[in-house]
Parts: structure tokens; sequence; C-alpha cells
């Protein structure tokens, strides 16, 4: 059903472009040139947080953290399995991915840490690559509590979706 | 430590203490690792770019459309009375950038939602602080937590792990992402009721009537 939506969104605006006469290739050059300067001022962030992810992975860092998590998350009713697909969400959008790709091949898609994992995915986002981003075309350096708020607030959106998993 | 002072958390510190320790750890497990590590995450930061590049392509193209066809000021307009609840006195530019960036989030367009965040952002700035506005941490804060209606990614990633139900976690993560970003909003004010505005943003009130700038 929704793979439809895309198509005929893109098809309706084609024809309200002929309608009132927009020429569209002269949008999509526009597009890609503001594309380009854009990916400018954002590269050097996703570089920074690209590096920094790769070696806190590498490392082992990452599975040493998420063991010393696994339990006081089993305590507020996440499993434990879902340790390091919790750290990895915030900060590695395709690194969560392939975290969350491998949990349901390996416990199964409708295993309770399956929906788990599912639903904590669908519901949270990568938070440091937002913050940083976001930003990118100001001088804003000072986020105050911008990403606290939000880590914790994932935090508690990730309690509830487990919480409802029992129940769905 | 005061507990705005924690708060007021820095990325630079995150940053700097993730980079020692796994280095200190590469150091004793694997020192021979250390540099094709570093590179592998510079690569993985290129190839990210080059597939956002695309997408931002795409997506600021049909933004174009949008925009010429008035679409963006309709939905702005739609948007508005609960923009103007969340982020209090953003001009209109700012509104529409921020309506767009809400709508492509809950449909799940993550790339049509980016450009405009990141255009409303600079639209919501006064040009010389360093500091972020109540606004900004509001906007920031609510695509953090995702405000995505339905989970294509995820569901289709089930499908593919052969789930025999995979709708099923449409509804506990709606439920969740709902619960986070009320949480976020609560949060948000909250703390920028409490944590007092550092002294650089003082002066200048602009459009932002932030509730805290005059209790101050």
């Amino acid at each position: 059903m929704s793979v439809y939506i895309l198509p005929v969104f893109i098809i309706a605006l084609l024809i309200f472009s002929a309608i009132k006469k927009i020429r569209v290739y002269d949008c999509f050059v526009e597009g890609g040139k503001e594309a380009l300067k854009l990916i400018g001022t954002v590269f050097p962030y996703i570089a920074a947080v690209s590096i920094a992810i790769a070696v806190f992975k590498e490392s082992g860092f990452s599975a040493v953290l998420s063991k010393l998590l696994a339990y006081p998350l089993s305590f507020l009713g996440i499993p434990g399995e879902l340790a390091e697909l919790m750290m990895l969400i915030p900060v590695s959008g395709n690194g969560a991915v392939a975290m969350l790709e491998n949990i349901l091949i390996e416990y199964g898609a409708d295993s309770y840490i399956g929906r788990c994992a599912s639903a904590i995915m669908g519901s949270s986002e990568t938070v440091f690559y937002i913050s940083a981003v976001y930003f990118s075309d100001t001088s804003v350096k000072k986020l105050r509590f911008a990403i606290p708020a939000a880590l914790l607030a994932n935090f508690g959106g990730s309690i509830v979706a487990c919480l409802l998993c029992r129940f769905i | 430590m005061s507990p705005s002072r924690f708060l007021r958390f820095s990325v630079n510190a995150v940053f700097f203490s993730l980079l020692l320790v796994s280095m200190a750890i590469i150091l004793f497990t694997a020192p021979d690792k250390a540099m094709s590590a570093l590179l592998s995450g510079g690569t993985e930061g290129i190839t990210l770019s080059v597939k956002l590049l695309a997408i931002y392509a795409v997506w600021l193209s049909v933004l174009k459309m949008a925009e010429k066809l008035d679409l963006t000021e309709k939905l702005s307009r739609l948007f508005r009375p609960l923009i103007r609840k969340l982020m209090k006195g953003e001009s209109p530019k700012a509104e529409k950038l921020i309506a767009v960036n809400l709508a492509a989030n809950m449909l799940g367009m993550g790339g049509a939602a980016t450009p405009a965040g990141i255009g409303a952002i600079r639209e919501m700035w006064d040009g010389k602080s360093d500091t972020a506005t109540d606004n900004m941490l509001m906007l920031v804060v609510l695509n953090a937590t995702s405000v995505q209606l339905i989970p294509a990614t995820v569901v289709a990633m089930r499908i593919a792990a052969g789930s025999g139900s995979a709708a099923d976690i449409i509804l506990p993560s709606l439920l969740a992402t709902l619960f986070s970003s009320v949480l976020a909003v609560i949060l948000v004010k909250t703390l920028s009721l409490k944590i007092r505005k550092p002294k650089s943003l003082k002066g200048f009130k602009k459009r932002g009537e932030g509730v805290f700038l005059d209790s101050k």
C-alpha cells in the first residue's frame, strides 16, 4: 500500500506543474545545485562522526559497554540482547540497520526479542547525526540540553515499545 | 557540578572520550588495526555522503517544485497551529520549512526531512549566535525522537527476515514514538524554563518571545 504513495505524489506534482506552467527541469537543476552546496556543509560532520563510530566498534569498546548495560536494561524490561542495538541507533543509522538484520535472523523476526528490536528501531532516530547535521549551516556550537533530552526521550520510548510488545 | 552544567552536554567531550578509550583499547589489543579502523570510518563517511548527495538532489528538486506550486505554503498553514504552540515566534519562511520537515518525518521521507530541517534551523538562526535557542532545540529534539507514522523500512526488513506478521510492530512503534515525542516536548519545555540562557543570548530577543526569556 505505502509503496504507491511516492509515485502517486510525484505524478501529482508533475501534473500540477504542467498546469501551472512550472519548468520541472529547471527545478531539478536548482535542486541539484543546492544539494551539492548542502553536502559540502554536512560532510565534515559526517566524516568526523563516522570515524569515531568505526573506531568505537572495531576496538570492541561498544561490545564491552553493551555487556555492562545489558543487566540494567533488562531490569527496565528491555531484553539485554538489544543493548548494542540501543547504543548504535543514536550514532549510526546504517550500523543500526545492519544490527537489526542480524537480530531478526538470529532470534527470529516474530520472537519477543525480534519484535522489541523492530519496535525500538521504528520509534527512535540517530540523535547524534541529527544534532550534528541540523546545525551545520549555522555557527551554533552550544546545543545545550539537545542531546541528553533526545536520548532520554528515545530511551523512554524504547521502554514503552518493549512493554507494548508483551501485549500486542 | 550543578545539574544545569551537566545538561549542557558537550559533543566535543563525548567525541574525545569515545576516541580516546577506543584508541587505548586498540593500542593494547590490536595496534596494527588502528589505521584500518580509522580509514574504514572515513570511507564509510564518504559512502554515506555520496548516498546523501543523491537523496538531497532528488528531494531538494521535489521540494523546489512543491514550493513553486505553493504546496509548502499550504502545508505550513496546516501545521501552523502546532508549530506556533511548540516553536513560538518564528518567521513565516522558517515555519514553512518546519512544516515540510515535520510532514516529511511523519511520512517517513527522511531524505526530504533533513534538508528542510537544516534550512529551518538556518532560518531560525540570528546569524551570529553560537548557542541554540529553545525553538531550535524543540525542532532538533522532535526530529531526533522520530515522529514517523509507519516505520516502512523496519516492516520491509521483517518481511525479508521471514516474519509471519511483519506489520505487528506498527502499533507498538507508533505508540512508543508518540510517547517519546510527547516526552521530548515536555523535557524541552521544562528544561528551557529551568536552565538559564547563557549571557550572549540575553540581549537579543528578536522574534523569539521565548517564554523563559521574559521571565528572567
